[in-house]
């Protein structure tokens, strides 16, 4: 193929011919840079869409498995609704079960994905305070806000395990419910340590002067991860 | 700095005492050591807590495993730059430099070095040494049949090896095309300076050597006995080497792989030099690209479904056993979605790659360009829409045989196209039959008998002679053995010059070819064999009426054993003391042969500005002009550099 | 001339004359020769071995079995023969001397990117191909779907490590597999522990064993003779030893063999679909079993 040297590349006497650009007051990674934010932001958003898109993938299977044990009902397991003292079932350790396996509180998972949803909203407050280059409280207070919502969701999906009223041996709904909260705990603690950062990031700020690419993805992956909290919990919720 | 004192090269940059921080105590046996007292930690706080509970050496040997893992990263460094990057601190252009291995010799090697060209010459060594233990398997495993009734393996035993064999051989097909060139030499080919993610690659790799310790040690938790499919309800009931098991895929698929993969997509989709729009990308970048967006629908799906299989084993969830509300039909349906496209993201690199030979040794352009690409993007679509073919016998869905036998069936289009671009290649060109060619046309030979032998497994009826039958076993081997790797030993021979700065020895590398080429058939043919007189798959004993078959077999076994011993010996010699390789030994025209051998850090000391694709062959013009100019070709070596005096291998 | 005219005349190899040489000695013309030959050493393994080598087959799907390897191989050959004959072709006739230990590469081929109308063709031969063989097989698989009332039941029960079959209606249980000649069948398949896979490849047939699932598979024996069942999905420890033997054989026999297992005549006679009169009550001989039906040649 045809190669011609690029123009900003000229020196007169061989040395290398690598560019950095200079420091910017308040960026990320100050000094040393080959690329510009705005290419480094391109690389970054595709990254997380991929992410989302793998996460996604997760996500429609866990549902599938929800929907194809509820539909399959096999040995009429899926919450042990015709279990009755004659019938005999017994659960995952041999104890005898009397169905139908009560269902799980509806507040749990509505708590959770409410502080997901407003974890998320935060994110997004701290996004333009970035980008409108407001002062550095104004990106770490919102950033602060959002992770104390997530630690918030996390210690109820936490609570709700102690709570439930059934185990993982009771049958098909409750197994993959519990699956769900697990994922979503999963899900929740990442996304905890991500607003760590932010928040920590912010509050030395990285953030001001219009540098808003990073907590852009940050928002969109707090978006994704209020999506898919919010789907685990109104199929788990409302579709037993 | 003062232009007098700058350095010429990148990688002579001198550093400061503290440049990398953490990382310049760390390396694998700094990784090891700490994996090893985390899971030791693990073992005894788990073993204290739950051993006496239900379930509990599930939960032991899950919590083990997953401390060997973490400890691992945290050793050799995976998890600096994140929590670096919490607490706010961020890495300096020292740092950085460190991190890509400047200043440290051959012992980057062994460390969490962000240089592309570090991680592919890792992955390169780490797939040998994969296919090493797979084929030493493998030759077990013959052995065993060379008789109907051996003595030489128990039946649970002989299980465990046929499922870790199985196991191995994905993990090794899967990152055999695109860890040493999808990382070392694609980044070169579309003019970029390293992946996109640096960081991300080195922990990709590390990642993948932290998941094989956990598949070895199922040998010593019990075995595995329910082959690689590791099918429900069977593999629920397994011995906790199941957890371990589990625990490497959702390593080595769930995280290596999937970030590996979105690497590959954002270097090639946002790094490419000046000029290089997608139509004039070599044709392996668009097979990278398309396999690794597959491996992001596919390798979630495996994490998934052996996280399910971990809490079905370890917590008593009932995902997998009928009799409590689950159903083994979910293990099939979750595991086949990602078990067909995986086999499409084994495949697509290595035929990328021989489009790139096919291209370079019949000194042609590669044959319609487009209807290539097209192919990839067919395959990779119907790839996900056709898993229930594995499912046939199953009585899942009877309904739904025929819609999956017409998607199966669709796949044979764009595999066809795929045969037009490679002989529409060769069609009239100037063949030049070096060692990276012949497996070109081993790959043809090979994957026709692959790809029709599939055809027959499509059709519904005679899937019920062939499904758990030997027939299967061949057809796979044909297609994944004698298709993909045979391209990716195509791939080895054709850019080794390049990675190791040697030439590989022919003489004993086409000794090599020949035993493979032949030996392969007779290998595979007994199977066939074997599959037509209804020999099920997967039995350590067998009825003396398939023993001709078998020893057929087997004998053919040995002597491809023997072939790829060859060319390991072809690939040592070759690496230690082979003829130093010119800087395009091919003459071929893509980027990574203009630069020199061996590649300097970052690649490339001027930008690269390209326009046109790099199959200008039988244009007329010279080398690396598209139109005659008064200005020359500008060099591409260092002032006061020279190709002999870095001969040692790659830098 | 031109790079177009060059390639034009690389492309129909017109001689300085004009005229272009005949068929036969142009590429095209060997290539299609070769192509013939490949095609019909394809062909006729394709129709002669696979009989020789599957199993004697014992019913109409496994005919079926058969009838189709016979039909996509000979749809095969052509195809697999035309991208070996150009391959054998390319080493012929494209290769230079020497080319394959020189270090300079030979020079440049033609500038050919690419062939519309021959990529066009090509989909077209293929999709064509793919629609033939979709069509086979939809056909072959809706003709073994019918169920016929009054078959055979045979509830098949598989576990770690063999197979039980129960003949409803009969109160027999066996662990071998008799079935009558010429009557259809249809077995009910489940597992009580793990799957297995319910094999009998003579008559081209194979279903799962699935736990708390009942799968369904259905044939007509035709031929007498002996079979093998075997497992075909990996089972656990013993899964090679996961075999029966069974056998097809007259109704009469049939019959007389399930009093022996304990039926009573009646339920016998019903269930093998003959005359109570034509059975030999309590008959303690069984039929010798008859000999296997194995591939005519190993």
């Amino acid at each position: 193929m045809s190669l011609t040297t690029s123009e900003h590349e000229s020196t007169e006497d061989g040395e290398h011919h690598h560019e950095y650009l200079p420091a910017v007051e308040g960026a990320e990674n100050p000094g040393g840079e080959h690329e510009s934010a705005g290419e480094r932001d391109k690389k970054e958003r595709l990254m997380i869409w991929l992410f989302i898109g793998g996460d996604l993938v997760i996500l429609i299977l866990e549902v599938f498995a929800w929907f194809y044990l509820r539909t399959l009902d096999s040995n009429g397991m899926w919450n042990a609704a015709k279990c009755t003292a004659a019938a005999n079932c017994v659960d995952g350790l041999g104890n005898p079960l009397i169905g139908p396996v009560p269902k799980a509180s509806i507040w749990h998972p509505m708590i959770i994905m409410s502080l997901a949803i407003i974890s998320a909203l935060f994110v997004w407050a701290a996004e333009s305070a970035s980008r409108r280059k407001a002062a550095k409280g104004a990106v770490s207070g919102p950033a602060l806000a959002a992770l104390v919502c997530m630690i918030g969701a996390i210690v109820v999906q936490i609570l709700q395990f102690q709570v439930l009223p059934f185990t993982t041996i009771d049958g098909g709904y409750a197994s993959v419910y519990e699956f769900f909260m697990g994922s979503t705990l999963a899900h929740l603690l990442l996304m905890g340590f991500i607003l760590t950062g932010l928040w920590t990031r912010a509050a030395k700020g990285r953030y001001q002067g219009g540098t808003f690419h990073r907590v852009r993805i940050m928002r969109m992956f707090g978006v994704w991860i209020a999506i898919s909290t919010s789907v685990l919990a109104i199929v788990g919720g409302f579709f037993v | 700095m003062s232009i007098a004192t700058a350095p010429l090269l990148l990688e002579d940059t001198p550093l400061g005492p503290k440049a990398g921080g953490l990382y310049r105590r760390q390396n694998a046996l700094v990784g090891l050591i700490a994996g090893v007292v985390l899971a030791a930690i693990g073992w005894v706080i788990s073993h204290a807590l739950l051993q006496g509970s239900n379930w509990g050496s599930d939960m032991v040997v899950t919590v083990t495993l997953t401390c060997w893992v973490i400890g691992f990263n945290i050793g050799i460094g995976t998890f600096n730059a994140p929590f670096r990057w919490v607490v706010g601190k961020d890495s300096t252009r020292e740092d950085e430099l460190y991190g890509a291995g400047v200043g440290q010799g051959a012992a980057r090697y062994w460390k969490y070095c962000t240089d592309h060209k570090v991680v592919g010459t890792q992955y390169f060594v780490l797939v040998m040494v994969l296919f090493a233990i797979g084929g030493t398997l493998a030759m077990m495993i013959r052995t065993q049949l060379i008789t109907a009734h051996s003595s030489f393996l128990s039946p649970g035993t002989y299980n465990n090896i046929v499922t870790i064999h199985g196991m191995i051989m994905i993990i090794a097909t899967i990152i055999m095309v695109s860890g040493p060139f999808a990382n070392f030499i694609l980044p070169i080919m579309i003019g970029a300076k390293d992946m996109a993610f640096p960081r991300l690659n080195a922990m990709s790799l590390w990642v993948v050597v932290s998941a094989v310790p956990p598949l070895l040690a199922t040998f010593v938790l019990g075995g595995v006995d329910t082959g690689w499919t590791t099918y429900a309800p069977l593999s629920v009931q397994a011995p906790p080497a199941m957890d371990a098991f589990a625990i490497c895929i959702i390593t080595f698929a769930g995280v290596s792989v999937t970030v590996a993969g979105i690497n590959t997509i954002v270097t090639v989709s946002t790094m490419r030099a000046k000029g290089m729009t997608m139509s004039r990308v070599p044709i392996f970048a668009w097979g990278s690209v398309v396999s690794a967006a597959l491996g992001l629908y596919a390798m979630p799906a495996f994490l998934t479904a052996m996280s399910m299989m971990i809490t079905d084993r370890a917590t008593g969830t009932s995902f997998f056993v009928n009799q409590l509300g689950g159903a083994g039909w979910l293990w099939e349906n979750v595991f086949w979605t990602m078990g067909h496209p995986e086999v499409y993201v084994i495949l697509l690199p290595g035929v990328a790659a021989l489009m790139e030979i096919a291209s370079t040794f019949s000194r042609k352009p590669v044959f319609a360009y487009k209807a290539a690409v097209a192919a990839f993007v067919a395959i990779a679509s119907l790839a996900i829409m056709v898993w229930a073919h594995h499912m046939f016998t199953t009585g899942w869905a009877p309904n739904l045989a025929t819609p999956f036998m017409l998607t199966t069936e669709l796949i044979s289009i764009p595999t066809g196209v795929i045969f037009l671009v490679l002989i529409g290649t060769i069609w009239k060109g100037s063949i030049w039959t070096r060692l990276p060619m012949y497996f070109l046309y081993l790959f043809l030979w090979n994957f026709i008998i692959g790809g029709v032998t599939g055809i027959y497994l499509s059709d519904v009826p005679a899937d019920q002679f062939f499904h758990g039958n030997m027939f299967t076993t061949a057809h796979f081997h044909y297609t994944l053995l004698g298709g993909a790797m045979i391209a990716a030993t195509g791939a080895v021979c054709y850019w080794f010059p390049k990675m190791t700065g040697r030439m590989l020895n022919e003489r004993i590398g086409k000794t090599a070819f020949w035993f493979i080429a032949i030996a392969f058939q007779v290998t595979y043919f007994g199977q066939f064999w074997e599959g037509f007189q209804g020999m099920p798959r997967r039995i350590a004993f067998y009825d003396p009426i398939f023993l001709r078959a078998n020893q057929m077999s087997t004998v053919g076994a040995y002597f491809l054993m023997l072939g790829w011993m060859i060319l390991l010996a072809a690939i040592i010699v070759s690496w230690r003391n082979g003829k130093i390789a010119p800087a395009n030994p091919w003459h071929a025209k893509s980027l990574e042969w203009k630069v020199q051998t061996p590649v300097p850090l970052e690649n490339f000391l001027v930008d690269p500005v390209v326009t046109s694709d790099p199959y200008t062959y039988g244009e007329g013009v010279p080398d690396g002009q598209n139109e005659p100019s008064a200005a020359p070709e500008p060099e591409l070596v260092p002032v006061g550099a020279s190709e002999s005096s870095k001969g040692e291998g790659a830098s | 001339m031109s790079f177009e005219q060059q390639f034009d005349a690389i492309e129909n190899e017109i001689t300085e004359e004009g005229d272009a040489p005949p068929f036969f000695s142009r590429p095209g013309g060997k290539i299609f020769i070769i192509w013939l030959v490949f095609t019909a050493i394809g062909v006729v393994i394709g129709v002669f071995a696979p009989h020789h080598l599957l199993p004697g087959l014992q019913s109409g799907t496994g005919s079926d079995v058969w009838a189709t390897i016979v039909f996509f191989s000979v749809l095969a050959a052509p195809v697999a023969a035309f991208v070996y004959a150009l391959s054998f072709y390319s080493l012929l006739a494209w290769r230079p001397k020497k080319s394959g230990s020189s270090d300079e590469p030979p020079p440049d081929g033609p500038p050919q990117r690419g062939n519309g109308p021959l990529t066009i063709v090509w989909l077209g031969i293929s999709t064509l191909l793919v629609i033939v063989l979709l069509v086979w097989g939809m056909t072959v698989w809706s003709s073994q779907q019918v169920a016929h009332d009054g078959a055979l039941q045979v509830n098949v029960t598989g576990q770690q490590w063999l197979w039980t079959y129960e003949y409803p209606g009969t109160g027999v249980t066996s662990r071998t597999l008799e079935l009558p000649q010429d009557r259809p069948v249809q077995f009910n398949v489940t597992a009580l522990d793990v799957i297995h896979g319910f094999w009998l490849s003579t008559m081209g047939i194979q279903t799962d064993a699935n736990p708390n699932e009942n799968t369904v598979i259905r044939t007509t024996p035709t031929t007498l003779g002996g079979f093998v069942v075997r497992c075909s999905q990996l089972c656990g420890l013993n899964h090679a030893f996961m075999n029966n033997k069974g056998s097809v054989v007259t109704p009469t026999q049939f019959g007389n063999w399930l009093v022996s297992q304990g039926a009573t005549t009646s339920a016998a006679a019903k269930s093998a679909d003959v005359p109570e009169s034509s059975l030999t009550p309590s008959s303690s001989s069984t039929t010798t079993a008859p000999p296997m039906n194995t591939a005519a040649s190993q």
